[in-house]
């Protein structure tokens, strides 16, 4: 670990403790393969456990991390990286670690990335999709299934749940003042009947 | 099919009377009815697990439930198959497939669905990648509802589809040959022209009915 620090610093990056198995270094695109390789070399992170890719509308940028473990499995580093959203393109790592392939694959599909030199860039999950990639904020995903997939009608006798809901607070309502009612003419009764009992308390 | 060979055969005339009186709107002959009656009584099954329910499917086959003792019995290809069950959501990437398995199937064919994804997409009904209404692609015959349906519901599923196929009721399948044009511009709408094998000829290059 120590070796890694001193390595990152100098190239002037920082590693950040995020938890206390979790650390981060942010790097530039242009540093990342080569931060990447020798992360999978000198260190021997020979585990590259997933891509992730975050969409900063606002900010115009994609935040790709790249989460590696050594075997011994007791600590995570991010490798972490920004690019621009518009024709965002990154070096494929395929190369280093063979799981990257279908790792960006899937991220090319659902945030439109594109990897030169990937070998298999073609579709995954979906099929002949030619919408905005659908993990990208600006996709409207409810409008798309509004438009694509209509909900079925109701039935004709169907009920107005809000309408329906109602009339069965207010029948409940209405009981329990019933019941209420009930009680206490029954208790005035039952006074009415016994004021003997009373005035012997009383006394 | 089989009436012609069989219309010589002289039944007592009362058993025919009954026979008639039970069965309803399209099976005639009294072969016909013993055909549905045998039909519905060795129902063959391709089972799609297209989502989660399909991990009912094991107990409802084997000992626990036991669904061979009605004559429902599992098979390995859609061709040999009567049935087809539907267990879940479907993608459309699964539709795709699942069209080109139905179309496979020989007649008579039926469908079930298990679970809500079918029907009105359960808990999907925001996914940019799965379907609603199943029925508007495929002719469903029952569906089962449930959120996955247990065993017993599913067994429930098929005596009903079996009181149907008895009865001679009209069938998903002919419904689907009916109405071969609604379904197609359903199907085109959410696939495209990317259906296997790609269709030249016929309903995929029909624009609401008409040639383009
Ligand atoms: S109805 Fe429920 S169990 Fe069935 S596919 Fe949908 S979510 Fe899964």
């Amino acid at each position: 670990m120590i070796e890694l620090i001193s390595k990152l610093e100098k190239l002037s990056l920082e590693l950040v403790q995020k938890q206390d198995y979790l650390y981060k270094v942010e790097v530039k695109k242009e540093q990342l393969e080569s931060l990447l390789l020798s992360f999978l070399n000198e260190f021997g992170y020979i585990t590259l456990d997933s891509i992730n890719c975050r969409d900063d509308l606002e900010e115009g940028n994609f935040v790709i991390t790249y989460c590696l473990l050594t075997p011994k499995r007791d600590h995570v580093v991010m490798v972490q990286t920004s690019i621009e959203r518009e024709n965002a393109s990154l070096p494929s790592i395929h190369t280093f670690w063979p799981q990257a392939e279908i790792m960006e694959r899937e991220m090319h599909e659902m945030f439109g990335v594109d990897f030169p030199g990937h070998p298999t860039l073609i579709d995954f999950a979906l099929e002949y999709w030619d919408n905005i990639p659908p993990l990208r904020r600006d996709f409207d995903t409810l409008q798309y299934v509004n438009d694509m997939n209509p909900f079925r009608g109701q039935r004709d006798d169907a009920l107005d749940a809000k309408v329906e809901m109602k009339k069965k607070r207010e029948a409940k309502k209405a009981a329990k003042l019933k019941a209420e009612q009930e009680a206490a003419a029954k208790a005035e009764l039952e006074t009415q009947n016994n004021p003997s009992q009373e005035v012997q308390n009383e006394e | 099919m089989m009436e012609s060979g069989f219309h010589g055969c002289d039944l007592d005339d009362s058993l025919k009377c009954k026979l008639e009186e039970s069965g309803t709107q399209n099976t005639h002959s009294v072969m016909e009815k013993a055909a549905a009656w045998f039909r519905s009584r060795s129902i063959f099954v391709v089972a799609y697990g297209t989502g989660c329910g399909a991990i009912e499917m094991p107990p409802t086959f084997t000992s626990r439930y036991d669904a061979e003792r009605m004559g429902v019995v599992g098979v390995a290809t859609p061709r040999q198959a009567d049935l087809i069950i539907l267990s879940g959501y479907l993608a459309y990437k699964t539709l795709r497939r699942v069209i080109r398995t139905y179309e496979q199937m020989q007649k008579p064919k039926y469908i079930i669905t298990l679970g809500s994804c079918p029907i009105n997409g359960g808990m999907y009904w925001d996914s940019y990648n799965t379907i609603k209404k199943l029925d508007d692609y495929l002719p469903v015959d029952v569906s089962v509802v449930g959120c996955m349906p247990r065993p017993e519901a599913v067994i429930d599923g098929f005596s009903l589809l079996q009181k149907r196929i008895k009865n001679g009721e009209k069938a998903g399948w002919e419904k689907y040959d009916e109405n071969l044009d609604f379904y197609k511009k359903n199907q085109k709408r959410v696939l495209g022209n990317h259906v296997d094998p790609s269709y030249e000829t016929d309903w995929y290059n029909l624009e609401n009915g008409s040639e383009v």
